[in-house]
């Protein structure tokens, strides 16, 4: 395997574009991808495409990234279409990423894209629903339960067992409401009070509408090359990719006693980059509903059980902190076009490794970081993809 | 009216058998899987897997009140989990009979499986499904 690096990255703002279909909101990020990398179309060998809702939203079945290149001008290379719920994108870099790694290609592409407004919410909220399994899904499982009373996120355990109360699950999403203020790129740019979160209308009991990520348009891109070639395309900083890990649930029956999902794959990630969580500089990662920023605090290392709102009362995981968590907004105030999120965090972790991430720049410039992304739900207790890259310079 | 599956749901028979769910049990580590599975969860194993009679009742694992409803289902609805004394925990909606509002369920207490339509919808209204209802309809709610 030789060493691959992210040598440019492009995103689309995230948001509300109703008149926007898929093709038009992936050009923006494919195209800028490729300018700050260098290269042209020639040069990418294989393009790995992400998205996960545009069958039952916008009724493209089939060869979605065949279609969304083809309107940007990328004709005749091998283009691989990913689904992995709102893993998608990290998946698509996954796959990327080992093409440079093995020598098939030099140079490769990976785009998520995700268009989520089609003017009907319920239809929307029906389609993120049947990213769990289809017998969870016909059951009437509302997704955004799983984030509330799901076995490995029970948040009223954890308001029993460790005093948590609603202000406390409303601590990401301010904290993550500040980053995004930063952000011009970023779905929701006001920042938030705990008062405000806890008391917008409940969505999910105990889960309000400013503690969730929102519906949501977006695309991001990032062009992948030998890290050895890196120079003969750009002189900005290549950003390496230490490791990037993809597990799937496993089936958890009641007292499982193994470690959760997000921990194997976050420690897996450690391992093959040979670093800790002590290492990380800056993390993006997977805060769909608030309170699962406080739980992955603990999944990831960087806490012990039970102790995720200390991290942001004492301010280590805020924009000046030791480690800032979700410098974008993360999905709550960046946004969450599900299948563009996971490339949506690398293109911030490549801003702020490069020194490019304007008003909410992390100083000094972080050196290693993660990006920590997953999806899906299955009927054994647990989500379906995890996916975690870990990036150095 | 449709369903509910006849592989997931044994409806009660003139011969005197009662409403129960269809799991599976692993022949050789006694891991009982709902709904059923080809091959054992637990050790693994292929072709061990023989089915059972469960969930006739159950423990409420944990609760909440849904006020968004993807489309087909009507908003607020309960959403649950339910510890089988046979082992799963599985996903379910709670039972019309019971109605939604705080302090109608507490986790932890006996529930009792029934079938009815999925939901009181026009989409989902002709479908019947497994739900579960408190065994005790005092139990747990306000006095």
């Amino acid at each position: 395997m030789r060493a691959v690096a992210i040598i440019g990255v492009g995103s689309h703002p995230t948001g509300r574009f109703h008149d926007r279909p898929l093709k038009a909101l992936a050009y923006p990020a494919i195209w800028g991808a490729l300018e700050d990398a260098g290269v042209t179309p020639a040069d990418i060998g294989v393009a790995y495409v992400g998205n996960s809702l545009a069958g039952l939203l916008t009724g493209q079945e089939g060869v979605r990234g065949q279609v969304v290149l083809q309107h940007s001008g990328l004709n005749g290379l091998p283009i691989v279409n990913v689904e992995n719920a709102c893993a998608s994108a990290a998946t698509a870099l996954r796959g990327a990423w080992l093409e440079v790694a093995s020598g098939a290609v030099d140079v490769a592409l990976a785009v998520g894209v995700e268009k989520m407004n089609v003017g009907d919410s319920a239809r929307t909220i029906g389609a993120l629903s049947a990213v769990s399994e289809l017998d969870l899904s016909e059951m009437g499982m509302q997704f955004t339960a799983s984030y509330a009373i799901h076995p490995k996120v029970n948040l009223k355990s954890r308001m029993r067992d460790y005093g948590w109360t609603a202000a406390d699950f409303a601590k990401p999403a301010v904290k993550n409401s500040f980053n995004g203020s930063l952000n011009p790129l970023a779905q929701h740019q006001r920042r938030l009070t705990i008062e405000e979160v806890v008391q917008s209308r409940i969505v999910v009991d105990p889960l309000t509408l400013l503690m969730c990520s929102s519906i949501s348009d977006g695309a991001a891109a990032a062009v992948l090359c030998a890290a050895e070639l890196a120079p003969r395309f750009t002189s900005k900083t290549p950003i390496r990719i230490a490791s990037c890990v993809l597990q799937s649930g496993v089936y958890r029956l009641p007292g499982d006693a193994r470690p959760d999902s997000a921990t194997t794959s976050a420690f897996a990630a450690y391992e093959k980059a040979g670093v800790s969580p002590e290492d990380l500089q800056a993390i993006e990662l997977h805060d769909a509903m608030a309170p699962a920023e406080l739980m992955l605090y603990e999944r990831l290392g960087l806490c012990a059980e039970g102790e995720g709102p200390r991290l942001i009362d004492e301010r280590v995981t805020t924009l000046d902190g030791r480690v800032p968590v979700n410098p974008s907004g993360g999905l709550c105030s960046r946004g969450h076009p599900v299948g563009a999120t996971g490339l949506l965090q690398i293109c911030e972790l490549v801003w702020q490794m490069r020194g490019e991430a304007g008003t909410r720049q992390i100083v000094p410039r972080p050196h290693v970081t993660m990006a920590q992304n997953q999806g899906g739900l299955l009927l054994g207790q647990d989500s379906a993809a995890y996916a975690v890259t870990i990036l150095t310079d | 009216m449709r369903g509910p599956d006849p592989d997931v749901v044994r409806l009660p028979s003139q011969s005197g058998a009662t409403l129960c769910l269809l799991g599976n049990r692993c022949s050789q580590c006694g891991t009982v899987a709902f709904p059923k599975l080809p091959v054992c969860p637990r050790c693994g194993r292929n072709e061990t897997m023989e089915e059972v009679e469960i969930g006739r009742t159950g423990r409420l694992y944990s609760h909440t009140i849904a006020y968004v409803a993807p489309a087909g289902f009507r908003a607020p609805f309960f959403q649950a989990f339910i510890d089988l004394p046979e082992g799963p925990r599985i996903f379910s909606l709670i039972g019309s009979e019971c109605p939604v509002e705080c302090g109608a369920l507490e986790d932890g207490m006996l529930m009792r499986l029934v079938v009815e339509p999925v939901a009181d919808t026009p989409e989902q209204g002709q479908k019947l499904t497994y739900k579960y209802v408190p065994q005790d309809p005092n139990n747990g709610a306000p006095a």
